[in-house]
């Protein structure tokens, strides 16, 4: 029998950055398995971010900064192996679409190419996972256009894509919608689902709950840099602690506010139908 | 929109063709031996064969448009300096008023104005037939470190992006009552209320964009795969080793005596 | 902030290669073509105001004294590339003199000679001094001495020259007389633009001025 290893395993971690007065987060301990898709959420200056930062490992080599206890990844601990050496298997895709271009390509497939051609990938399979990179955020039709003109959700579009190029494991996402637009924050959720049919593993921080819980099977709640509820969003969201520090869906308080009977439902579809039930 | 920086002609001339080494050792050997040569005659000479390239090149009409702004000025001036001043001066042209000029001083600045030619159309010959991202992309198959190439493709794209924004920067704080004409003093203490603006909004994302490119792996130490290949020549290679050849060569026989 | 130099019996020398010994990393090669940018828009705001300055080494000093002279000198040295193949070919030769700004910028930095007014000063002056020492030799041989700029070549150099004086000594002059209120502008502007940045931007790059070993210090409980 095949046994899986985990994907990510924080081990009582804590971190802070250079100069800084408190630790960023304190006393992680997650277990995230492979192909799993974790959603993290919780107030500013929960940690979200940081959490991120420690997966993909520029805290603590970019950052500097004090790193306690243990981040593994793909079963190689983040200490022993710096970013670039990461990106092999696994991506990070940033909140600011702007921001994530090299600036150093002057057509949409060659930016793509950028991650590939860095980790030296001979160009036949760089021009095919170019390829399928494009085809599979949907912007293969752009092709041939300079990144600069390209609107903020085709630019985190294709800053995923170059990011899917290099065929990561794990996916890790820092509010990747926050800045586009609904269509544009529709597009990559649609991507991040067939990657999570494909088996990669994704780790994605977002404040939009409603979105959350209709796409993560497992929530992450944070608050004040430690972790105060792990586990499906059905689960965490009905816990009033959670709902105090780190917010309620919608649909959650609309039922909560409704007096419908506990538990309340997190996802629109099984708001309709409890709502009907009880309306009948 | 990136290329608002290079002077890049679209053309299939040989030149245009031809490895991007070949035309910078081109340049570089053109630009040495016309600062080399002793005497007005073989400046001359290089200067035509320049010009002839260029032609070749179809690009003429826009090359001198563009040399001739830039070489009216200093020619000019080489003039109006050393036929006046120059300490070699002995025989009598012709006066402005107290102002006197000399044959030596103008032939001096005649062969100095010479050389700065061949050095502009040396220089805009590679310029107009070789794309910048074709420049980096040779420089680092031949061993240029792929972050350097980074640096300078980055900047080619940068730096339109960036004056483009001292445009609009300008346009607001002229909105906002800022003064950019009239006396000196009044232009210049407008700089600074354009220029900090400017300089803050140009850094403020390097953070960011350095973790981005960490995150896709830049700065692997891995051997670099061209990107796409040139058409390179037993010929071209000849005639590279010749032109660098040339350059030492031109300096060993004005050592012997070469006039 | 002073900078500690490597104790060894060679003292000073070694003591200025520290400035060096930061490698480049990713922050600094993103922060060179940021450099490169400004020293092309403060010569085109300069163009545009129609000062009669060049001010086209404003991103090489800031570069230097922010992140050292790798950064300030990489800068200077591929601005003057780029331009040299566009606009301004007759600037080629000179790009050595940039990359030397760079550097000069760097080494100030490095010592922190921004931050008191007499390190001011002595940047200004190690600046001046390297641009017109350096450019000289490039105005004698390749431009009979001119420096390029009217006003130098017909007030400083003509007149020198008529009179007597040494070429050499003359055409120093003609370029010093561009370079101490083009460079005293620069590195005013650079300056001034290095204390406007936040602090927390200037700490990102500190970590060349930090001499290595130095320990973290403790956790907060």
């Amino acid at each position: 029998m095949e046994v899986t290893r985990p994907a990510l395993v924080f081990d009582r971690v804590g971190y802070a950055y250079q100069e800084a007065p408190r630790e960023a987060v304190s006393d992680i301990s997650l277990t995230i398995a492979e192909g799993e898709w974790v959603g993290v959420t919780g107030p500013t200056n929960a940690g979200k971010s940081t959490l991120c930062l420690l997966a993909m490992g520029l805290a603590p080599h970019f950052f500097g900064g004090r790193l306690k206890g243990g981040v593994t990844v793909l079963g190689k601990d983040s200490r022993q192996v710096s970013v670039i050496e990461r990106s092999a298997e696994v991506g990070l895709l940033f909140q600011n679409p702007f921001t994530q271009v090299s600036g150093a390509r002057e057509r949409v497939d060659d930016e793509v190419a950028f991650g590939p051609e860095c980790h030296g990938v001979a160009r036949p399979e760089v021009e095919a996972r170019v390829a399928e990179a494009m085809e599979r955020v949907g912007i293969a039709h752009l092709a041939a256009r300079h990144p600069m003109d390209l609107s903020g959700g085709q630019l985190q579009r294709l800053a995923l894509a170059g990011l899917l190029a290099m065929r990561p494991a794990v996916l890790l996402l820092d509010e990747p919608t926050s800045q586009l637009d609904p269509a544009g924050a529709a597009a990559i959720f649609d991507v991040l689902a067939g990657l999570h049919q494909r088996g990669t593993t994704i780790l994605m921080v977002e404040h939009r709950l409603e979105r959350l819980c209709e796409l993560c099977p497992r929530v992450v709640a944070m608050a004040a840099g430690r972790v105060i509820a792990d586990g499906p969003p059905d689960e965490v969201f009905n816990r009033e602690a959670v709902q105090e520090r780190v917010g309620i869906p919608v649909f959650t308080r609309l039922a909560r506010d409704g007096a419908l009977p506990r538990p309340w439902p997190v996802r629109v579809g099984d708001a309709a139908t409890a709502f009907a039930k009880s309306i009948a | 929109m990136a290329g608002g920086l290079s002077l890049y002609a679209e053309g299939t001339s040989l030149l245009h063709r031809a490895h991007p080494l070949t035309k910078g050792v081109l340049t570089l050997s053109a630009i040495a031996l016309a600062f080399i040569a002793p005497s007005l005659w073989w400046v001359v000479g290089i200067l035509v064969v320049l010009l002839a390239l260029v032609t070749a090149a179809g690009v003429l009409r826009r090359f001198f448009a563009v040399a001739l702004a830039i070489l009216l000025p200093i020619t000019l001036l080489l003039l109006a300096v050393q036929g006046f001043a120059n300490p070699l001066n002995r025989t009598v042209v012709f006066a402005l008023g107290p102002i006197v000029y000399y044959r030596e001083g103008l032939a001096f600045a005649a062969l100095a104005a010479l050389r700065i030619a061949c050095l502009v159309s040396a220089t805009f010959l590679f310029s107009f037939t070789t794309r910048p991202a074709d420049i980096a992309e040779a420089l680092m198959q031949r061993g240029l470190s792929p972050r350097m190439g980074y640096v300078v493709q980055s900047a080619l794209q940068i730096i339109p992006q960036t004056l483009e924004m001292a445009g609009r920067i300008q346009d607001a704080q002229r909105a906002r009552g800022l003064e950019t004409q009239g006396s000196l003093p009044r232009r210049a203490r407008a700089y600074l209320p354009l220029m900090l603006p400017l300089v803050l909004s140009s850094l403020v994302a390097t953070q960011e964009r350095a973790m981005a490119l960490e995150v896709r792996g830049f700065g692997l130490k891995v051997k670099r795969i061209a990107r796409y290949e040139f058409f390179d020549s037993t010929l071209q290679r000849a005639l590279r080793w010749a032109l660098a050849l040339a350059v030492p060569g031109a300096i060993v026989a004005r050592v012997a005596g070469w006039r | 902030m002073t900078a500690s130099s490597t104790k060894d019996q060679e003292g000073m020398t070694l003591g200025v290669l520290n400035a060096f010994r930061f490698r480049l990393n990713t922050l600094a090669i993103v922060l060179i073509p940021v450099c490169i940018a400004i020293d092309w828009a403060g010569h085109a705001l300069a163009s545009t105001l129609k000062l009669p300055l060049f001010l086209d080494s404003i991103g090489t000093v800031l570069g230097g004294l922010l992140a050292g002279p790798w950064v300030g000198g990489l800068a200077g040295l591929i601005t003057n590339f780029i331009s040299s193949g566009t606009v301004d070919p007759i600037a080629a030769p000179y790009s050595i003199i940039s990359l030397a700004i760079g550097i000069a910028a760097g080494i100030g930095g490095y010592y922190g000679w921004h931050k008191t007014w007499p390190g001011r000063i002595a940047l200004y002056i190690l600046i001046v001094l390297v641009a017109s020492i350096g450019s000289t030799p490039l105005n004698v041989n390749l431009y009979g001495g001119q420096s390029g700029v009217a006003f130098g070549d017909t007030v400083v150099y003509a007149p020198l020259v008529k009179a007597g004086w040494p070429t050499w000594l003359a055409a120093y002059l003609d370029e010093l007389s561009g370079d101490l209120p083009d460079k005293l502008i620069t590195v005013v502007v650079a300056v001034l633009i290095y204390f406007g940045l936040p602090n927390r931007y200037r700490a990102l790059f500190s970590v060349w001025r930090r001499p290595s070993g130095e320990p973290e210090p403790a956790p907060a409980s």
